[in-house]
């Protein structure tokens, strides 16, 4: 049974590609057969994330204008041997994409046994992002905590609810889960950011993972190394636990709150 | 929202129905004499030519204190044209505007409030309406999502987010936060009121008359309220337990 996860927004910039790559490579760490599709065509950038951009040949529309076949475009990661990427076309525009293309390619990859396809959403609201949504079982929404993030989730879990395939057939709906990143305790504390409960207060949802705001999240982006790999950052650990709550763990929140800076790190600053 | 649906699945549908508000200018009829009508019009447009001309305009015949004859409304709404304007519908009220509106092929629209006091907005029809049983949102209503019961009251037990539209023709009543807008009285009934549990609203309107929030009033900031028209006036209180 192939699940469908779309990674999506509405806002740019506020971490679809990197939580997709997280998320996907924590899926397959754990075994899982996972493919992460690039849905940004013009805008390729999945494939830098995860590290396996100059081992793009044929891409996400070569697939859906049978110039190739799926298996040729599907990129297989180096790190772990259950993860597979489809890159985006970067010389193309979004029109290249089309629903049956879609539901085509998405089907070879159900038949190919895969257990999760996940579907990286370009920002906006246009023909991408809603094809990346449309087909989706599941969804994450990544939320950072600002007004204008909020109110852009908020639209996308509107369309989530209206125009996708299994709101249109009205079985049950596409399951909704959010994901805050940029996370940062001092901050809230302070009142200048909003804190998870405001989040979940007016979206009116429940949070699969805060992901604290890290350096170390776009050291992995240059690295072309998801930063979940890094097993040394609290950004990994967070996607960590956000991926094993996708799975239906039940896990504590980590990292809502500032660590505690040791007395010398407070004298010395640092 | 998204203009274009994508084709999927099953073709796209060729026609989209949306409800959607549009100011529109009104004429108020106090004399049928076309050739007053021109010249005044004229002069109007003349003044305004990007404004006025080949826009749409109602005619409300209410002024003129009688219900005109079918030849004088066509003389009407030839000197209407001849000025550049488009005459596309009349304000409703009396039943010979009805039948005026079905010869003259053009289409009633409901009584624009202060300017027909002579005309009961809340005619006998509607409220034998009211009795309908209430629209049940149980989903959040998310930004850019528009709900509206049309002839009944809407009940919303769930939150109705920044940017989304609460709307119906009866009362609107909001059980979450009330965040976006909500439109009680869409068609003229003064006696709709908007309740909800958590006021944050950007805009509160009842039978046409609105109130935007631009900064929250700090007495009804998150705090259950009600609204409802007073005369012309809005007003807003905490609903006290």
């Amino acid at each position: 049974m192939t699940e469908i996860i779309v990674v999506t927004s509405g806002k740019g910039g506020v971490g679809k590609t990197t939580t997709s790559a997280s998320v996907a490579c924590g899926l397959a760490r754990r075994g899982k057969r996972v493919a992460v599709v690039d849905f940004d065509i013009g805008l390729r950038n999945l494939d830098l994330i995860m590290g396996c951009e100059r081992r793009v040949v044929y891409d996400f529309v070569n697939v859906i204008q049978g110039d190739c076949t799926l298996k040729q475009a599907l990129i297989k990661d180096k790190r772990i041997e259950t993860l597979h990427v489809l890159a985006a076309s970067q010389t193309r525009d979004k029109d290249a994409l089309t629903a049956e293309g879609v539901r085509r390619v998405l089907d070879e990859l159900i038949a190919d046994g895969f257990d999760y396809i996940l579907c990286d959403s370009p920002a906006g609201i246009e023909k991408g992002a809603h094809l990346a949504m449309y087909y989706a079982d599941r969804a994450v929404v990544v939320v950072n905590p600002e007004v204008s993030s909020v109110r852009d989730s908020d639209r996308i879990l509107g369309l989530l609810a209206s125009k996708t395939q299994r709101a249109e057939q009205g079985n049950g709906g596409v399951k909704e889960h959010l994901l805050l990143t940029r996370y940062n305790p001092r901050r809230v504390a302070s009142g200048e950011m909003m804190s998870v409960d405001d989040v979940k207060e007016i979206l009116g949802l429940d949070v699969i993972g805060v992901v604290p705001e890290s350096p170390d999240v776009l050291a992995a982006s240059n690295a072309g190394v998801p930063v979940i790999l890094n097993d040394e950052s609290d950004a990994s650990r967070a996607y960590d636990d956000a991926v094993a709550r996708l799975l239906g763990e039940d896990l504590p929140m980590r990292f809502l709150e500032e660590p505690k800076r040791g007395f010398f790190a407070r004298i010395f600053g640092g | 929202m998204m203009t274009k649906p994508v084709e999927a699945g099953a073709p796209a549908p060729a026609i989209d129905i949306r409800f959607g508000q549009v100011g529109l200018i009104q004429v108020r009829i106090r004399s049928t004499e076309p050739g007053a009508i021109l010249d005044e019009l004229t002069g109007k447009v003349a003044s305004a030519p990007l404004f006025f001309q080949r826009t749409g305009v109602c005619l409300d015949m209410s002024p003129l204190g009688r219900d005109p004859q079918l030849e004088e409304m066509r003389a009407v709404m030839e000197a209407v044209r001849r000025a550049g304007m488009l005459p596309v519908g009349l304000v409703g009220g009396s039943g010979a505007v009805e039948s005026l509106s079905v010869a003259l092929d053009l289409p009633v629209l409901a009584p624009f409030r202060p300017q027909t006091q002579t005309i009961p907005v809340v005619q006998p029809a509607e409220r034998v309406e009211a009795a309908n049983p209430a629209l049940m949102q149980h989903q959040p209503v998310r930004s850019g999502q528009r709900v509206y019961a049309r002839s009944r009251d809407l009940v919303v037990t769930s939150t109705v987010g920044a940017g989304a539209e609460a709307i119906a023709d009866g009362c609107v009543h909001v059980y979450g936060s009330l965040r976006g807008r909500a439109l009680a009285g869409a068609r003229g009934d003064i006696s709709a009121r908007v309740f909800c549990q958590e006021f944050r609203a950007e805009l509160v309107s009842i039978a046409g008359v609105f109130r935007v929030f631009e900064t929250l009033p700090p007495e009804l900031a998150g705090k259950p309220v009600q609204a409802w028209l007073d005369g012309d006036d809005l007003r807003f209180a905490p609903l006290t337990s």
